[in-house]
C-alpha cells in the first residue's frame, strides 16, 4: 500500500470518525491528516510562522464543502492557485449533492465529487472504493521540484 | 401759301374787269326791260290763261336790236315765256304787257299814252320827260349809268303794282298839275 | 403697391371714381360736341338767314344794277359784329357792290364761288344766289362771317364742361368714399374677425353684421363656423381633458400597481432566496446527524453485536431504516424544492424515448420483477427536458411500484386527443385508489396506502403537479381500488 497520507477536511468530528473507521475497515492505514476548517487544511499545505510546509504533499486530499472560517471551495481555490499544489488530487466528499456545489466543484478543478451516503454501509463501500482508486491505482504527477 | 392765294386771286379780278367789256347802253336797257316783268304785277284780265306769254313790245324804231332777243331766249316768268313784238302804229299793240317807246315816237308820246289809255301795259321810254308826260318808267343817263325814273301815279291808273324793291332804285315823279 | 393688393376701400372708391369719371367725361365730351355742332348750325343757319334777307333785298340793286342801293344794302351788315366781308355779284359775275364799302381786295372773293355754305381759313362764308321769282338769277351774295362766335362757344362749353366735370368728380369722391363702407365695412370687419380669430385662435369672436345682403348671409355663415369651432374645440379640450386625466389616472394605478408588484418580486427573491438558502442548509446539514446516527448504530451492531442481543440488534435496525427514510424524504423534498426554483429551459422533447430510458433503468435495479412496459412510441412535448424527465420517473416508477402486487404487472405509456387537445396516459393495473381521495394525491407527504403496504415519502406526485403547472398543464387521475390507476396530464 501506498505509504501517502490523506488530508481530510471535516469539521464533523462523527463524520471524522466514521471516514476513519469506514477506512480501516478496508486496511487503507495510509496516515490520516484531519483538518478541523479551512485556515487549518490551508495552513497545513502552505505552512505557518511556527510550521513549515510539509517537504510531501497528501496522496489526496478529502474536503467537505461546508466549513467554518474558510469554506471547502475557496481552500480548492487556493490549493488549483499555487504552482506547488496545482496539480494535488482532490475529492469533495460531502454531505450535500446540490446541483450547484458539483459544478461550482469540477470548474474549480477538483478531480471528483462523492456524496456521503446515510446509509454506514453505503459509505464504508465508497469510502473503501475512494481509497482503493486513489491511493493505489491512481498514478500522481511527480512532485514539483523545489527551489 | 395763304398770300399766294390771295394775290392770285387779286391778279385774276383785275384781268376779269379788263377782259369784260362795258355792255352798251342798249344792251343795259334790253336786260333792264326784261327785268321789270319780274318786279311789276298785272292785273289777272291782262293773262288769264298762265302759260300766256308775257309780251314785250317795241314801238317806233327799234334801238335794241338784237340785244332784247337774246335777253329773253329761253327765259321764263314761272311758266310763261317771253315775246318781243314790234309795233309800227299804236293800232297794232293788242296784248302787250311791257312797251318800249323809241324816241323816234318822242313827237307824239302825249298821243300814244293817251291811246292807251288806261289799259294795263307798262309803258317805258328813254325819251326825256317821258315820266313826267306820264309815262311810268324813263330811262335816264347818269354818268354812264342807266337811272330809273318812275311815275308811280301812271302806273296805279293803269292797275299796274310796281314791287316796291324796283321803286327802292328809281327815283320817284309825278305828273304836273296844271 | 400693385393693385391687386390695394385695401378693398381704396379698390371701391377707384372702381366708382373710374367709373363716374368716364360717364362724366364721355357725357361732357357729348355735351360739348353737341354745343359746337349745334352751335355751327345755328350761326349757319343764322348767316343763311341773313343772307337770304340780304339777297331777297338786294334783287332789284342787282336787277338794275344801281350800286348806290348794293352798297346801301350790304352796309347793314355792319350790325352784325361778326360780318367781316360781304359782296354782291351781277349775273356776269362781277362785283357790284361790296361791304364794307372800300373792302380791301383780299377780303372779296374775284368771282363767286358754287352756292353753299362753308367754313374756310377761320371763317364761315355763304354763297346765296339772288333771284327774283322762281328762276330768275340775277346775282350771287357772298358773306364771310369769322368763327369767333364758334371758338367762343366751345371755349365757353369747354370750361362748363371742365367745371362740372371737376365738382361732379369731387361730388363722386366724396358719395364714393362715404357709400363703399356700406359694402367694405362688413367685409373689413370680417376680415379683422378672421384673422383675430387666427392669431388669437380665440374662437369666441363674432364679425359684426350690417344688413341681410349677401355679406350679412356671409358674415352669418362665418360667425356659424366659428361657432362651430369653438364648440368642437371645446369638445376637443374637453376630450383631452378626459384622457388627460384618465390617462393621470392609469398612470397612477400602473405606478402603484408597478410598485406593489416591485414590492412582490422584491419579497419573491427573498424568499426564494431564503428558500435557496434553507435547501442547502438542510442539503448539508440535516443529512450530517442522520449519517452519524445510521453510522454509529452500524458501528454498534458490528462491534456489540453479541451483547445487544436479538431485541437490541432489532432495535438499531429500526434506527437505521428510520434515519434512511429520512434521509429519501430529505432528498425528495429537496428535489420539490428544486423543481420549484429551476429555470425552465424549453425545447423539444420526445416523451417516448425518455420512458424507455426510465423504464432500462427500473429494470436495471430489479431485474427479477417481470413487470410488462408498452409505451407508444414517438410521443412529443414541448417542455424542460430535465423537468420532464422527472414526471415521467415517478410517473413510470409509481406505476411499477403500486402493480408490484399484480402477477402480471403492466404499465402503459400513450396519449390520447381529448378537445384538439394533446392528453398524455400513464396507466397501470396496480393497487389503484379510491376515487373519493383523488383530490389528496397531488398534496406534499399525502399517501393513500401506508409505508408497509408500499413504501414513499408522498413528494413524488406534488413534484410532478409542481412541474406540470409550470408548464401550464394539467394533471389529474382516475383509479378504483385493486384495479390500477391511471395518470392524464397534459403540457
Amino acid at each position: 500500500m501506498n505509504a501517502g497520507k490523506i488530508l481530510l477536511v471535516e469539521d464533523n468530528p462523527d463524520d471524522v470518525a466514521l471516514t476513519m473507521r469506514a477506512l480501516k475497515s478496508h486496511n487503507i492505514t495510509n496516515d490520516v491528516i484531519v483538518a478541523q476548517d479551512g485556515v487549518e487544511a490551508i495552513d497545513y499545505l502552505f505552512g505557518t510562522k511556527g510550521r513549515p510546509a510539509p517537504t510531501d504533499l497528501p496522496a489526496v486530499v478529502l474536503l467537505d464543502l461546508k466549513l467554518p472560517k474558510i469554506n471547502g471551495m475557496e481552500v480548492l481555490q487556493r490549493i488549483r492557485a499555487d504552482e506547488r499544489t496545482r496539480l494535488l488530487p482532490v475529492v469533495i466528499l460531502t454531505s450535500s449533492d446540490e446541483e450547484r456545489d458539483i459544478i461550482d466543484g469540477y470548474s474549480l478543478g477538483a478531480n471528483s465529487y462523492v456524496r456521503k451516503p446515510v446509509d454506514f454501509v453505503e459509505f464504508t463501500k465508497a469510502a473503501q472504493q475512494l481509497g482503493l482508486y486513489w491511493l493505489l491505482m491512481n498514478r500522481t504527477p511527480p512532485p514539483p521540484r523545489g527551489p | 401759301m395763304a398770300l399766294l392765294k390771295a394775290a392770285f386771286t387779286v391778279l385774276t379780278s383785275a384781268l376779269l374787269l379788263v377782259q369784260t367789256p362795258r355792255a352798251s347802253e342798249y344792251q343795259v336797257k334790253a336786260v333792264f326791260l326784261f327785268n321789270f316783268a319780274q318786279f311789276v304785277e298785272w292785273p289777272a284780265v291782262a293773262a288769264p290763261d298762265p302759260q300766256m306769254p308775257v309780251i314785250i313790245g317795241i314801238l317806233g324804231e327799234d334801238p335794241l336790236g338784237t340785244f332784247l332777243d337774246e335777253t329773253v331766249r329761253g327765259e321764263r316768268l314761272g311758266l310763261r315765256p317771253f315775246e318781243i313784238r314790234r309795233y309800227r302804229e299804236l293800232t297794232d299793240i293788242t296784248a302787250c304787257n311791257i312797251l318800249f317807246i323809241s324816241r323816234s315816237e318822242s313827237e307824239r308820246v302825249a298821243e300814244i299814252l293817251a291811246a292807251l289809255g288806261k289799259r294795263p301795259i307798262l309803258t317805258v321810254s328813254d325819251g326825256d320827260d317821258f315820266a313826267k308826260r306820264g309815262g311810268m318808267i324813263q330811262f335816264v343817263n347818269d354818268k354812264n349809268r342807266i337811272r330809273l325814273r318812275i311815275n308811280l301815279e301812271a302806273a296805279q291808273a293803269a292797275n299796274v303794282t310796281i314791287s316796291s324793291k324796283l321803286l327802292r332804285v328809281a327815283e320817284i315823279v309825278r305828273t304836273p298839275r296844271p | 403697391m400693385s393693385i391687386r393688393d390695394w385695401p378693398i376701400k381704396r379698390k371701391l372708391t377707384a372702381i366708382l371714381l373710374l367709373i363716374s369719371g368716364l360717364v362724366l367725361v364721355l357725357t361732357s365730351v357729348a355735351f360739348v360736341t353737341y354745343e359746337v355742332v349745334t352751335f355751327r348750325q345755328t350761326i349757319q343757319t343764322h348767316l343763311a338767314t341773313r343772307s337770304r334777307i340780304l339777297a331777297a333785298n338786294s334783287t332789284a340793286a342787282l336787277a338794275f344794277a344801281n350800286e348806290a342801293d348794293a352798297t346801301e344794302i350790304l352796309a347793314a351788315l355792319r350790325y352784325d359784329p361778326h360780318t367781316v366781308a360781304g359782296a354782291l355779284y351781277d349775273r356776269n359775275g362781277r362785283v357790284l357792290a361790296t361791304y364794307p364799302a372800300r373792302a380791301a381786295a383780299d377780303l372779296i372773293p374775284g368771282a363767286p364761288e358754287p352756292d353753299g355754305y362753308r367754313f374756310e381759313g377761320g371763317r364761315l362764308v355763304a354763297f346765296t344766289p339772288v333771284a327774283q321769282g322762281a328762276n330768275q338769277r340775277l346775282g350771287t351774295l357772298y358773306i364771310a362771317s369769322d368763327t369767333k362766335a364758334v371758338s367762343d362757344a366751345i371755349r365757353l362749353s369747354g370750361i362748363i364742361a371742365i367745371v362740372v366735370l371737376a365738382i361732379a368728380l369731387l361730388a363722386a369722391y366724396a358719395l364714393a368714399a362715404a357709400l363703399q363702407g356700406r359694402i367694405s365695412a362688413p367685409i373689413l370687419a370680417l376680415a379683422e374677425t378672421a384673422t383675430a380669430a387666427s392669431t388669437r385662435q380665440d374662437y369666441s369672436l363674432r364679425a359684426p353684421k350690417f344688413g341681410e345682403d349677401e355679406l350679412g348671409t356671409l358674415t352669418d355663415a362665418f360667425n356659424q363656423m366659428l361657432g362651430r369651432i369653438e364648440d368642437q374645440k371645446q369638445e376637443l379640450q374637453q376630450h383631452a381633458t378626459r384622457l388627460e386625466q384618465r390617462v393621470a389616472d392609469r398612470t397612477k394605478e400602473l405606478e402603484h400597481r408597478n410598485e406593489a408588484l416591485r414590492r412582490n418580486a422584491a419579497e419573491l427573491l427573498a424568499a426564494n432566496n431564503e428558500l435557496d438558502a434553507f435547501a442547502y442548509s438542510v442539503s448539508h446539514d440535516l443529512r450530517a446527524p442522520l449519517r452519524s446516527i445510521d453510522g454509529f448504530s452500524q458501528v454498534l451492531l458490528e462491534d456489540y453485536a453479541t451483547q445487544l442481543g436479538d431485541g437490541g440488534r432489532d432495535s438499531l435496525q429500526r434506527v437505521r431504516a428510520a434515519s434512511q427514510r429520512m434521509a429519501t424524504l430529505i432528498d425528495d423534498l429537496l428535489k420539490l424544492a428544486r423543481v420549484t426554483r429551476a429555470e425552465m429551459r424549453t425545447e423539444p422533447v420526445d416523451l417516448s424515448a425518455m420512458a424507455r430510458d426510465i423504464v432500462v433503468d427500473i429494470q436495471r435495479a430489479a431485474p427479477d420483477r417481470p413487470v410488462e412496459f408498452a409505451i407508444t412510441p414517438g410521443l412529443e412535448a414541448q417542455g424542460d427536458s430535465r423537468l420532464l424527465r422527472v414526471v415521467l420517473d415517478n410517473l413510470l416508477r409509481n406505476g411499477w411500484k403500486y402493480s408490484s402486487k399484480r402477477p402480471q404487472a403492466r404499465v402503459e405509456f400513450n396519449a390520447l386527443e381529448e378537445n384538439g387537445e394533446r392528453v398524455f396516459v400513464v396507466k397501470d393495473n396496480g393497487a389503484g385508489f379510491d376515487m373519493r381521495y383523488a383530490d389528496k394525491l397531488f398534496g406534499v407527504f399525502q399517501r393513500l396506502h401506508s409505508a408497509a403496504e408500499f413504501e414513499g415519502t408522498g413528494v413524488g406526485l406534488a413534484t410532478v403537479r409542481r412541474i406540470i403547472d409550470r408548464h401550464g398543464g394539467r394533471i389529474w387521475a382516475e383509479g378504483v381500488v385493486d384495479q390500477g390507476a391511471t395518470f392524464y396530464f397534459t403540457l
